[in-house]
């Protein structure tokens, strides 16, 4: 039993031991002290002995911010002789780095003078490898999962091994030369220059796209490629191509070994950012890519045209036959929208169509303008049509559908969807004229447009007819009429408010949504989606005997019920319609607001 | 006999328990020692973040005689009166601010200490003199600051 003890006690003293030698004896305390001997052994005078004597081991780190993420390197923490000139031919680590006039190093009275200060550049943004390590197997980059070993030294072909050799040489340092020496004819990055060249001249970017240099979009964007691999997949990708992904259709391209090396060098080059940029810098170099140039002098509209071009506004939105296929068509804009929508709308889109999904594009208030002003011109209207069938797939089917039940091919981005006509409880239970007002003023809020500019009355009357008899089927009903007041008999105050907002947490939020905004749990499985009720756009253009009567009597052909069944009176539906209002002030609408 | 040859035996016994204890205390207690003194060493770190104390401020020659260049990043005002340099911190001892260089030495912004010259107290509320840095020369021909190393007023690094 005591043996036992002393046994396992002295295998804890042994561990003890191994994990505090680990810890605080280590090699580049060795190497440092090594350094100092022999600098000592080299110094000219007794000043500079007594100052190598005075210094003892530490981790030397140099913090170098100018490029891009901070490197903090630990690299002279071993490599201390790194820029001492009177070790340059002693063995590494401790050996000086190589002064080279072709990195710009220039000899000045004898005396070698840096282009790339290690103070300035450290060491990791020309070499690669992990500035932070104090071990070889980390510091160099050996370890398997850093993605940037030290380029050309340290290799981790640890799929194929054959590789290895193709894969060593100063030369891949180019790929770190070239983060900011991006002239396409630098003298200093060679390979990459070949690289590039070869880029084009074997058709890569065919099919591969590369941010400023190509748009292929058949293989892999590449243009981070540098950043997402190490060198020996991309070799590996390029002799053979079906070794990562088997259903690869890349060809197997007749390279030679020097070829591979340079589309290697320059692949590893393109990291998508440059160490030279900042990111406001890569703001500034965005805006001016996507910056459209307006030659001076052009008019107003002349300009609105090309911005809309350049500012791919068809990728969603249908312009004459240019057709994104997610928005709503532009081509009679002038006739559906005046100035002062177009330019709260493209200030923020929710403004007008709070649900709208258009993103708020921050173009400088001039383009909007401009954009704007062209719009406005389009204000011819379609040749007119035949028949109400050719009118009603020229301008309705974007939206409602082939079909008319709603389903158009922009309707899935479209918040409130687009009518279904096949719904006859619907359509059937409104008055005519209701239809024929939301075609003539459009329905405020959503994205229904006021078509009286575009179509005739008596177009407008042969749309509906034509929607209600091959869309509707079922012959009109004659509308009962309900007992609803004209006008909301309960005084809007406080008590009534509140009251109203007590019925509605208790009845609608099912649907309607905590928030009114009608996205409640049960909305995701209704169709028609139940109303956000803080659409102001579209709730201030609802008199208050259409609201009791939606309450009271429900909406055929949607999910509301009809609330006098379950108990609700009129005095309580005053209130509510009282509570939707208070929600939606008619003043001091505020573009930021979500309604 | 039996009882004889017993009687060492059991002797032999005990002194062998004891060693035994006495090696098993010497490991525990060893390396209940090695974990306190590993412990301690801990509570230091080696390295931290930030800027590192020792650093390359350029060649001699970038500093005429005659300057006062303040360095902000490092915090030292680097002074060279003919072939005299010195390295004088620019951080105010009353409460950190950033000193700036006036016509009579150092003035600091944030509440009115003076300095002179050489960073000795004239006015406000510093309590302490600006310290000067230990300046050497290093191998490759530049000049380095060592701000862990304090050196008297008045010391100068002869270039």
């Amino acid at each position: 039993m005591r043996l036992a003890l002393a046994i396992a006690s002295f295998v804890v003293l042994i561990v003890h031991g191994v994990v505090f030698y680990n810890q605080f004896f280590h090699r580049w305390e060795q190497h440092q002290t090594a350094y100092f001997e022999q600098a000592r052994s080299l110094s000219k005078n007794d000043a500079e002995r007594a100052e190598l004597e005075a210094r003892s081991p530490r981790v030397e780190q140099t913090i170098v911010t100018s490029f891009g993420d901070t490197h903090v390197d630990r690299c002279t923490t071993c490599h201390m002789a790194a820029d001492d000139p009177r070790f340059a031919g002693h063995a590494e680590p401790l050996k000086a780095h190589p002064y080279s006039a072709a990195m710009g190093d220039v000899q000045r009275n004898g005396r070698w003078e840096r282009r790339h200060k290690f103070s300035d550049f450290g060491c990791t943004v020309c070499h690669g490898g992990q500035g932070r390590g104090l071990e070889n197997v980390y510091s160099h980059g050996e370890d398997e999962f850093w993605p940037e070993p030290m380029l050309g030294y340290v290799t981790q072909a640890t799929w194929r091994k054959d590789f290895t050799p193709h894969l060593k040489g100063k030369e891949y340092m180019e790929a770190n030369c070239a983060q900011c020496h991006t002239a396409e004819d630098f003298a200093g990055t060679p390979h990459v220059n070949r690289g590039r060249k070869l880029f084009y001249a074997m058709n890569c970017y065919g099919c591969h796209k590369i941010d400023g240099m190509s748009e292929g979009t058949l293989g892999p964007d590449l243009t981070e490629v540098g950043h997402k691999f190490k060198i020996d997949y991309l070799w590996e990708s390029i002799v053979e191509p079906r070794a990562n992904l088997a259903t690869s259709f890349m060809p197997k391209f007749n390279l030679n070994d020097a070829d591979v090396e340079s589309l290697v060098i320059f692949l590893k080059s393109r990291r998508g950012v440059n160490f030279a940029e900042t990111t406001l810098d890569r703001y500034k170099a965005h805006i001016a890519n996507v910056a459209v140039v307006i030659p001076p002098g052009t008019a107003g509209e002349k300009a609105g045209e090309q911005l809309i071009a350049d500012r791919a506004c068809t990728a969603c939105h249908k312009l004459r036959d240019k057709d994104g296929g997610i928005a709503p068509d532009l081509s009679y804009e002038g006739l559906i929208r005046d100035n002062a929508w177009m330019m709260d709308h493209f200030k923020n889109p929710r403004s007008r169509v709070p649900d709208s999904i258009m993103p708020t594009f921050r173009f400088p208030e001039e383009d909007f303008t401009r954009i704007s002003s062209y719009l406005q011109t389009l204000k011819a209207p379609p040749p007119p049509a035949a028949t109400a069938a050719a009118a009603y797939k020229e301008l309705c089917e974007r939206c409602h559908g082939e079909k008319g039940d709603g389903n158009g091919k922009v309707a899935w981005y479209i918040d409130p969807s687009p009518r279904d006509f096949t719904k006859a409880g619907f359509m059937n239970s409104k008055p005519r004229d209701r239809f024929v007002a939301s075609i003539q003023n459009g329905v405020g809020g959503t994205s229904m447009p006021p078509w009286k500019n575009v179509l005739k009355d008596e177009q407008i009357n042969g749309v509906l007819t034509y929607v209600l008899t091959t869309f509707t089927k079922e012959p009109q009903r004659e509308v009962k009429p309900h007992k609803v007041p004209q006008q909301n008999p309960v005084a809007s105050n406080k008590e009534s408010i509140a009251r109203g907002e007590g019925i509605f947490l208790e009845r609608c939020t099912g649907c309607h949504g905590r928030k009114a905004d009608g996205k409640g749990p049960n909305s995701l499985d209704i169709l028609p989606h139940p109303r956000n009720l803080r659409n102001s756009w579209f709730v201030d253009t609802v008199p208050d005997n259409r609201l009791f009567d939606s309450i009271l009597y429900g909406v055929q052909g949607t999910a509301m019920p009809s609330w006098i069944d379950y108990g609700l009176t009129q005095e309580n539906v005053g209130d509510l319609v009282n509570f939707i209002r208070s929600i939606n002030p008619k003043t001091a609408r505020s573009q930021y607001a979500r309604n | 006999m039996a009882e004889a040859s017993k009687a060492p035996d059991k002797k032999e016994d005990v002194s062998r328990r004891r060693i035994f204890s006495w090696l098993a205390s010497v490991g525990l207690f060893g390396s209940a020692a090695l974990a306190a003194v590993s412990d301690w060493l801990f509570f230091k770190p080696q390295v931290t973040y930030g800027p590192s104390a020792r650093f390359a401020i350029g060649k001699p020659d970038e500093f005429p005689p005659g300057t006062r260049i303040s360095r902000d990043v490092e915090r030292v005002c680097i002074v060279r009166e003919g072939n005299r340099l010195a390295a004088i911190s620019t951080t105010c001892t009353h409460l950190g601010c950033i000193v700036g260089i006036s016509d009579t030495g150092f003035s600091c912004p944030c509440h009115g200490s003076r300095y002179d010259q050489d960073g000795t107290v004239t006015g406000g509320p510093a309590p302490k003199p600006l310290p000067w840095f230990k300046v050497t020369l290093a191998p490759n021909g530049e000049l380095e600051v060592d701000k862990n190393t304090q050196v008297n007023p008045g010391t100068y690094f002869t270039v």
